[in-house]
């Protein structure tokens, strides 16, 4: 019988891992943001207006993202980035702005509309390059993500004092890798269901996809076992998890054969951030979907204060 | 108000079509998904337009016939490759649809986008090539000399629906997560996506008349009556879902717990029972 509170989850911390992280984001910020923003008449409503948006990050990318504000309510407002999970596409954020937040719903490279230069494929992302930590995959995604809160930053209609992240699955795991650089940008992070935590444990856990994808990897590379090691432990939110300063509301299923239990409370230890955890018996992936979401709505509330108070979910 | 007779002859011209193109499948192994459980491979084949769509194909190890088990698409640009629990047990097939990940050579899916693309005439509705996706993906299953005729099931949303009334065989019949089901009532509920692409469509100019019209087609209740299968359709409010229900021949309903590792446990211990294998777990306990 499985016990994930009490497993042990393994990962080496580089001892470069700071400087990596540092001149990855000195890199991007050779870049100017230069965002660009299209009002969507046809995509807005009588509460919220919709943009498109672009915006350059590391390697000189376009980003593709949707950003949307309440209709109703005066500026500044509290400000969301969501982000999104590792098969689904950034839906637009209406839900969100509804509650009076601006909300920007990043695409990291690869997504659909984020994917003219780099284009890993589904399932592929998470074994791009992954015998490399200096070209896997996910370095320039984790990077875009930091930079949909610049491009929050950068936004005269957003209190900078309250912006918070919000995700599940991957975008619990890059709510918490994000919230870590940029401790001083970030006032709340909202993670379910943290995915790359422990991504060495987890393809060991369970045979669930995206993790089995690193199963099919070794299985047809077995002596790169310890190079695939080495890299992840860079992209480890294990090892991003003491540098997070923001309050952070973790949510887990205690049967999730996605992202097990067990890499969740290792997060959850390794955290020194005030913490809140959520558990929820007999569910999986969803943890706790969708009741849980009204946790989210108010934890995020509490934190960042926004104008409207109805409820989305 | 759409008429049996329009919805008929939409279909059978759907039929005729897909009838008059040679699926011309291309088989590849895969060596990093095949273990002694089972011989995986990748698979493309033609649909109408003509249009070369893709999908993951697994043979179980063994002495067959199997069960077989089609996964039809989800709402969304990536299907997850069939888990190895399902790969253990059934002939199982995924396909993915015209504009997905794989089948995106010459058209790539937008979402949000994808629901509308096309939708102001049924004729060229993005919607009637993917369901000719999902009839191709059922005919070249069913073709396979591993596959047990007597055990073939199909899961899935709305597509599954389509899939099992426009081609008989299907044994069981997994329904969940229903798009297109009272899809314009449902649309006026919430801002959330995907239906808010209908909401997005019309504000852009379009008519509820021909909107309306356009889904109606493929509403899962217009298709329930000729699905022959044992069928379980998961749902989340009873009520609204009753006249789904009833309107299938054999359905039987499971009322969402929300539970997901106990719901998802549920589904397939129903499909295990009817086909003749063990259920599994995902969650591993061991």
């Amino acid at each position: 019988m499985r016990k994930p509170e009490d497993a042990t989850v393994e990962i080496e911390l580089p001892a470069d891992f700071d400087d990596f992280w540092a001149a990855g984001l000195a890199e991007c910020a050779l870049y100017p943001l230069d965002p660009v923003f299209t009002e969507m008449p046809s995509l807005s409503t009588d509460k919220v207006i919709v943009y498109d948006l672009h915006y350059t990050s590391y390697g000189g990318l376009r980003i593709a993202g949707w950003y949307t504000v309440p209709r109703d309510l005066t500026p500044p407002y509290p400000a969301l980035v969501t982000i999104p999970g590792y098969i689904s596409e950034p839906t637009i954020p209406k839900e969100w702005a509804e509650l009076g937040y601006a909300a920007l719903a990043v695409a990291p490279r690869g997504k659909l509309r984020s994917n003219s230069v780099f284009n890993p494929g589904y399932p592929g992302l998470l074994t791009h390059n992954i015998v490399d930590h200096n070209t896997y995959g996910y370095r320039g995604f984790y990077l875009d993500v930091v930079r949909a809160v610049d491009v929050l930053l950068d936004r005269p209609d957003v209190d900078n004092a309250r912006i918070g992240l919000q995700g599940s699955s991957q975008g619990g795991g890059l709510g918490i890798t994000t919230a870590a650089l940029r401790p001083d940008a970030i006032a709340c992070v909202a993670a379910g269901a943290p995915y790359l935590c422990g991504i060495m444990t987890a393809p060991t856990l369970t045979r669930s996809y995206p993790y089995e994808e690193i199963n099919e990897y070794l299985r047809l590379h077995p002596k790169d076992v310890d190079r695939v090691r080495e890299s992840v432990a860079y992209y480890d939110g294990l090892n991003f998890a003491p540098k997070v300063q923001a309050p952070t509301l973790l949510y887990l299923g205690l049967e999730d054969d996605v992202c097990p239990p067990e890499t969740g409370f290792a997060l959850h230890r390794a955290l020194t951030c005030e913490t809140t955890l959520h558990t929820f018996p007999h569910c999986a992936h969803h943890a706790g979907l969708p009741g849980v979401l009204r946790i989210v709505e108010d934890f995020l509330a509490e934190h960042l204060v926004p104008g409207a108070v109805n409820h989305a979910f | 108000m759409l008429s049996d007779l329009d919805f008929d002859s939409y279909w059978a011209a759907v039929d005729a079509e897909l009838a008059a193109v040679p699926a011309r499948p291309v088989l590849d192994l895969v060596p990093e998904r095949t273990t002694d459980e089972s011989t995986s491979f990748t698979v493309r084949l033609t649909s109408i337009g003509p249009y070369r769509i893709f999908g993951h194909l697994s043979i179980p190890t063994g002495d067959g016939p199997f069960p077989a088990l089609l996964h039809t698409p989800r709402y969304g640009s990536v299907n997850h490759i069939p888990h190895p629990n399902d790969r253990s047990r059934y002939v199982v097939f995924a396909v993915m649809h015209r504009g997905q990940r794989r089948a995106d050579e010459a058209f790539s899916a937008a979402y949000p986008g994808l629901l509308t693309t096309g939708i102001d005439d049924p004729a060229s509705y993005n919607y009637r090539g993917i369901a000719a996706d999902c009839l191709r993906a059922a005919e070249f299953m069913m073709s396979l000399s591993e596959v047990d005729p007597a055990r073939i099931a199909v899961s899935g949303d709305d597509l599954a629906v389509l899939t099992a009334a426009r081609r008989s065989g299907f044994t069981a019949v997994r329904v969940s997560e229903l798009l297109f089901y009272r899809a314009m009532e449902a649309r006026l509920t919430s801002s959330l996506y995907p239906l808010e692409e209908l909401n997005d469509h019309l504000r852009a100019g379009s008519s509820a008349e021909i909107v309306g019209n356009t889904v109606a087609y493929f509403d899962p209740f217009r298709h329930a009556s000729a699905v022959a299968g044992r069928t379980l359709v998961a749902v989340d409010d009873l009520e609204w879902s009753a006249p789904l229900i009833q309107a299938f021949p054999a359905a039987g309903v499971y009322k969402l717990t929300h539970l997901d590792g106990t719901d998802s446990e549920f589904l397939d211990a129903w499909l295990a029972e009817l086909s003749g294998v063990s259920p599994m777990t995902r969650f591993l306990v061991g």
